[in-house]
């Protein structure tokens, strides 16, 4: 239901404004994230989340500490502050003794809950641990995924693209070559992922292209599958269908030749060769007169039946 | 980021001639040496630096600056919590410089001294964050656009205003206060009532444009919706179909006290048909068995002398009633003077009253 479809018309055109970037679009908007905990965090994991927000700073929101929330458990409340900030992302830091340095992960669809993933955070080490200059805020990552864990389990596979989903940034079509200066490596091993976040220096190599060196800037954090709850198939398939404005299609039946003028084919029905009007010769047509002949012979014939093929 | 080659070569040559004449340097010069070296490994090491060999060939999605790498992991470098950061770092150096080069060779554009790329479309499908638009239904008077060829115009926001003298909005507030100045003073025509107010009727019109406007408004929500609307009666039927305009036409001419017996109809109207109630007439020939018992039905509760206890007991009760009204106000025939403002009501006329059927004609007041 589009803006001008609302029976209750809005008052004024920042209402509109702000109703037509919400409302659901071809190209979309970059998804928002937002950074959650409860109330009763503990240090670790609010540096941690806080952390991970300065990463993705620019379209992300980190509200204060809310009520005790059980995204596993009953999603309703998540799914409330997800709508209110327009966001399909969300971050939620927790600690409890059963599950200590806790983080899920869960992205929406259409304002209801798509995945959830919680993984739990070991070997942590902050941003201010790096003791070095950091990068730009805003800067679009480049990811390395490494393992072969991400293409063999199914696990492993919707958090690959969930991480991918979180950390991208904005889809953008045209980068400046010096602005590659954010790196982030995911490294799957049996029972852990390596969480590492570079800084990008390019330096003089003996072609245009350049050699590319690391500096790490944290934070670095190993993370463990606990729970999962992903979209089940058909869900997935409804999320991810394109419109068809932006899928391209081939042109077919088209082709240009060398001198560069456009060609086409068509397609034409079989043609029937007996009908096809060729010289009439008047010689060979079947005369009247023979016709009726034939005619005479069949009449006068009494018994037997006789075949008279027309012709 | 280019080094010009040409320096390269004539270093090495150098150093090659350096190292077959002096066999016994002295230390300083043997120093030197050492550090040349150090130079020419760390340059020569720098000109193979942006190759990245894998076994198994990196996969790239440019657009979302994506590596993955499906290498075997070596374990225990891995598990080895000293050497997992060099080991990790080197395994993300390889992978970005393989993306650079991938980067570095897209087209690109020079734009306020800086150098763009153009990335190309994403492969990795991701969801979407909300479900595709739906088609937009058009509108009433798209259709009607499209149908007719009409292309929207671009106006300008502001108009000359000859009277005013000044450029004034099209729409708003300020055309508002224009037109107000402008339409101090309102002619009256010949053909209208002069004591109408024509600033109100003005008002009003305008009251009434806009209700229009809401109503088609509404009205299109309702189409693109697929939900029904009543046509007739509302506003113009300017959307009508053939059916509902027969319903209409209908309408208007039944709703007269003959039921529309006597509406003459207008030139080539054609009065719709089988419109209204429908009255089933019974057949006058065929067997008279089912009249028959009707009329004798009708007979037999006219001549019954049965006594319905309920009815007797409620018109008695309905008696006593009157008689206790009439009591109270005095009811008796007063010819001259009558509470009831110069009309006289008898008992009988109460009684009519009350049963619902009104005072009798001779007695009802005449003006």
């Amino acid at each position: 239901m589009t803006v001008m479809q609302r029976v209750v018309k809005p008052k004024n055109p920042r209402a509109k404004r702000a109703l037509v970037k919400r409302e659901p679009k071809i190209i979309e908007n970059t998804k928002q994230c937002l950074f959650l905990h409860g109330k009763k965090t503990g240090e670790f994991m609010r540096k941690c989340i806080k952390d991970i927000y300065a990463l993705k700073r620019q379209d992300s929101k980190l509200l204060q500490s809310q009520d005790q929330l059980l995204p596993f458990e009953d999603i309703l409340p998540v799914e409330r502050l997800a709508h209110e900030h327009d966001a399909s992302l969300f971050a939620y830091a927790s600690h409890s003794k059963k599950r200590p340095n806790n983080l899920i992960l869960g992205r929406m669809f259409n304002h209801h809950i798509l995945d959830l993933i919680e993984l739990g955070v070991d070997n942590y080490l902050g941003l201010e641990d790096f003791k070095n200059k950091k990068i730009t805020v805003g800067n679009k990552p480049c990811m390395v995924f490494c393992g072969t864990q991400f293409e063999d389990l199914v696990d492993y596979k919707n958090l690959k693209n969930i991480l991918i989903d979180f950390f991208r940034g904005v889809e953008a079509t045209d980068v400046r070559l010096q602005g590659f200066e954010h790196a982030l490596l995911f490294t799957a091993t049996d029972d852990t992922i390596y969480m590492r976040s570079y800084k990008i220096l390019l330096k003089k190599s003996g072609t245009r292209i350049p050699r590319v060196e690391l500096e790490e800037i944290g934070p670095c954090m190993d993370l463990k599958i606990r729970r999962t709850k992903f979209a089940s198939d058909d869900l997935k398939k409804k999320a991810c269908r394109q419109p068809k404005h932006l899928k391209i299609g081939k042109k077919k039946n088209q082709s240009r030749d060398v001198f560069g003028t456009k060609l086409g084919r068509i397609h034409m029905t079989k043609q029937d060769l007996g009908q096809l009007q060729t010289r009439k010769m008047k010689a060979l047509k079947k005369s009247s007169a023979k016709a009726k002949a034939t005619n005479n012979e069949a009449s006068t014939s009494t018994a037997e039946p006789m075949e008279v093929s027309q012709e | 980021m280019t080094v010009s080659s040409a320096s390269r070569p004539s270093l090495v040559s150098h150093v090659a001639d350096v190292n077959n004449t002096n066999m016994a340097a002295t230390e300083d010069q043997l120093a030197r040496l050492s550090k040349v070296k150090d130079i020419i490994t760390k340059a020569s090491q720098e000109l193979k630096s942006i190759e990245v060999n894998r076994e198994i060939d990196l996969e790239f999605d440019v657009g979302n600056l994506l590596v993955t790498d499906k290498n075997t992991l070596d374990e225990e470098a891995v598990y080895d919590p000293d050497t997992r950061p060099a080991y990790l770092q080197s395994l993300a150096r390889d992978g970005i410089q393989a993306l650079m080069s991938k980067v570095w060779d897209l087209p690109s554009h020079t734009e306020d001294n800086a150098v763009f790329v153009t990335l190309p479309k994403t492969t990795t499908v991701l969801p979407r964050e909300k479900p595709v638009p739906k088609e937009k239904a058009l509108t009433k008077w798209e259709q009607f656009a499209r149908d007719k060829g009409l292309t929207k115009k671009k106006k300008d926001k502001k108009v000359w205003d000859h009277i005013l003298k000044r450029w004034v909005p099209r729409f708003g507030m300020k055309k508002v206060q224009a037109d107000k100045e402008k339409n101090w003073v309102k002619e009256v025509p010949g053909n209208v009532d002069p004591y109408e107010d024509m600033f109100a009727k003005e008002k009003e019109l305008k009251r009434e444009r806009v209700a229009k406007n809401e109503y088609q408004r509404l009205r299109n929500i309702a189409k693109s919706r697929k939900l029904k609307v009543p046509n007739v009666g509302v506003t113009g039927n300017d959307l009508a179909t053939s059916k509902d305009l027969g319903v209409a036409m209908h309408h208007s001419r039944f709703a007269t006290a003959s039921k529309g017996k006597f509406q003459p109809t207008l030139p080539n109207e054609q009065v719709p048909k089988g419109l209204g109630k429908k009255r089933k007439h019974e057949q006058i020939t065929g067997d008279g068995r089912a009249e028959k018992k009707r009329y004798m039905e009708v007979l037999k509760k006219v001549e019954k002398n049965e006594l319905n206890l309920s009815t007797a007991v409620h018109k008695q009760i309905r008696e006593e009633n009157i008689e206790a009204d009439l009591a109270k106000k005095g009811g008796k025939k007063q010819l001259r003077r009558s509470k009831a403002g110069g009309r006289h009501r008898t008992r009988s006329d109460h009684r009519a009253s009350k049963l619902g059927k009104g005072i009798h004609e001779s007695r009802k007041q005449k003006i």
